[in-house]
């Protein structure tokens, strides 16, 4: 099981529930990120810093963080002046709170988190989670996650409570910033029903595991067919090791044959060293 | 100080290279060079060269690599050669720590004289299992009559290396590479792997890294230093020696490794001198990939 981003407390009130904190996403485009290679030779490419003016390295102990206030001038800070901002580090889920779920527009939620209680909260983490269900209600909280306080809901979901991050309402983009087709168009009764129908027959249950991210496990496969040395093909099957040696073997054999013929795939291309292999197979 | 934990100087590390040269010229001659220099020390950044430095004297030898394509071909890129005593002075004097050469040299700079496997050290992977793996190696490429030579890498692993004839271009030196991975692979599924990515890797196992040849890569030869604490050297071993070494029980290779180091390497040297000296002979591998058909087809 993953580690605990942190082990603390729901309050609210006067209660208090020892709680654990842990990601509910897996984050899987981390396993897949590429690097940037010298292509000629393999080499990884690095980045330098480096002075637009001075035209020079610069090491990291001179620089600093510059915020553009206006265009061309800078305001200057150090790390340590930026980490007096920092939230601090309270481990507590504050439940300000409750409304109802739906009263929560679904574009605020953001990223969920279970909390997981500790022993001696276990009662208090049921109850809580039975009375939100019963009035199917959730918890507004404020949480510190990676020194930035967060707005979030506490909701039950299953046997758990999960804390969702949430938007802060500024984030959001308005709406009406959009030109949509006013509300009360007039749609023909004919053409609603045709849609309605359409939409009927391709109704059926949401299954979530139906969808796979084919673009992840095209790279995958792309990724394990290079790495075999093969070129592209994607999504073969995997060949048993033992017909790899074979298979192996095969193509070295094929190399060497070419290269006697005087093709150079051994580098073998001068005729001398063709000559020598020739003689040496037949002694 | 650029071993500041040890209170190692560079002027001990010049020392180190002029008294191990007639030792390590036989291995970086004619290849063309990679330096790691930490001019400020081992704990602060450093860097790899690759081109020659600037101000490079004229009296060092150098060789222009072109690239492979046309489009890009123009000058190529410009290599230093370790041939002779004063380079390797020169070069220790730059902070140029570690010496990583290609796999090739002059002027057959496109067959590879030697065919490697770095046996790569994986978290839990014990000194028995890391001898027992090299020891199969050796005896995998003896199979079909190739001798094979070890060394340490200076770090926690070893390198198995099987002196070539330069005759075989890279694709060809790759493929075999592989064969004898994938082979040794098959024969201790338990305690070698072929998982690139170290996160799947098995604990306690041996990566079987077989793509450390190719045009543009680089070895650490023999002798050259590492840049890490207590400066360890890559040193190379007799099959006999590793034989032994097996038996122990050491959690960790790199604390036997760390026995040769650029303080102890000098005189050892004077005492019993190069395990691999008259090893290295070039072989061919036609006949053993005939052998190898026979008995792993």
């Amino acid at each position: 099981m993953a580690h605990a981003i942190w082990s603390g407390a729901i309050n609210f009130g006067l209660v208090t529930i020892p709680v654990k904190l842990f990601t509910a996403v897996r984050s899987r485009s981390s396993d897949l990120s590429f690097n940037f290679i010298h292509k000629k030779d393999d080499s990884r490419i690095r980045y330098r810093t480096f002075c637009e003016r001075e035209d020079k390295e610069v090491p990291r102990s001179e620089i600093v963080r510059g915020y553009e206030y206006e265009k061309g001038e800078w305001v200057t800070f150090s790390d340590d002046e930026l980490k007096r901002l920092d939230a601090e580090n309270t481990q507590s889920v504050d439940i300000v709170q409750f409304c109802d779920l739906d009263e929560i527009n679904p574009m605020f939620f953001d990223t969920p988190y279970y909390l997981e209680p500790e022993k001696k909260g276990s009662h208090a983490y049921a109850l809580l989670r039975e009375a939100l269900r019963a009035a199917n209600k959730v918890g507004i909280a404020k949480v510190v996650l990676r020194n930035r306080e967060h707005l979030a809901a506490v909701k039950p979901n299953g046997d758990a409570l999960v804390l969702e991050l949430m938007h802060f309402n500024d984030e959001l983009v308005d709406q009406s910033d959009f030109a949509f087709p006013p509300l009360k168009a007039e749609v023909p009764p004919a053409e609603m029903k045709v849609a309605k129908l359409l939409i009927d027959t391709m109704t059926s249950e949401f299954k979530p595991e139906v969808f796979e991210d084919t673009y992840r496990e095209k790279l995958l496969a792309l990724v394990e067919a290079r790495a075999r040395g093969k070129s592209v093909p994607a999504a073969r099957a995997k060949t048993p090791e033992a017909t790899n040696v074979v298979n192996l073997m095969d193509v070295l054999q094929r190399s060497i044959e070419e290269s006697k013929k005087g093709r150079s795939s051994t580098g073998a291309g001068k005729k001398s060293a063709a000559k020598k292999t020739r003689k040496r197979s037949a002694a | 100080m650029i071993f500041p934990k040890d209170g190692i100087t560079k002027g001990q590390l010049i020392d180190y290279y002029r008294a191990v040269a007639p030792y390590i010229l036989p291995y970086t001659k004619g290849r063309p060079l990679t330096l790691e220099r930490y001019p400020n020390g081992v704990d602060k950044a450093g860097w790899w060269e690759k081109q020659i430095p600037k101000g490079l004297p004229d009296w060092v030898p150098t060789v222009k690599v072109k690239t492979e394509y046309g489009r890009h071909a123009g000058d190529g890129v410009e290599f230093m050669l370790c041939d002779d005593e004063a380079t390797l002075a020169y070069v220790a004097n730059l902070a140029g720590i570690t010496l990583h050469v290609w796999t090739s040299r002059q002027p057959k700079l496109d067959h590879p004289d030697f065919l490697l496997v770095d046996l790569d050290r994986g978290d839990g992977c014990t000194l028995a299992t890391m001898c027992s793996v090299a020891l199969l190696f050796r005896d995998t490429v003896e199979e079909i009559g190739l001798k094979a030579l070890v060394k340490t890498t200076g770090g926690s692993g070893l390198h198995v290396i099987v002196p070539l004839e330069p005759h075989y271009d890279y694709e060809f030196i790759k493929g075999f590479s592989e064969l004898l991975g994938r082979r040794i692979h098959e024969q201790a599924p338990d305690t070698t792997t072929l998982e690139r990515s170290v996160r799947r890797r098995p604990s306690g196992t041996v990566y079987l890294d077989y793509v450390q040849v190719g045009r543009g890569k680089t070895l650490v030869p023999p002798f050259a230093v590492r840049a890490r604490d207590g400066a360890p050297v890559s040193f190379p071993l007799t099959w006999p020696q590793l034989e032994k070494l097996r038996k122990k029980r050491v959690p960790d290779p790199s604390t036997e490794w760390e026995r040769w180091s650029l303080e102890t390497v000098p005189a050892l040297l004077r005492k019993n001198g190069d395990a691999w000296k008259g090893q290295w002979r070039g072989q061919r591998l036609e006949r053993a990939l005939q052998k190898a058909r026979k008995l792993w087809g």
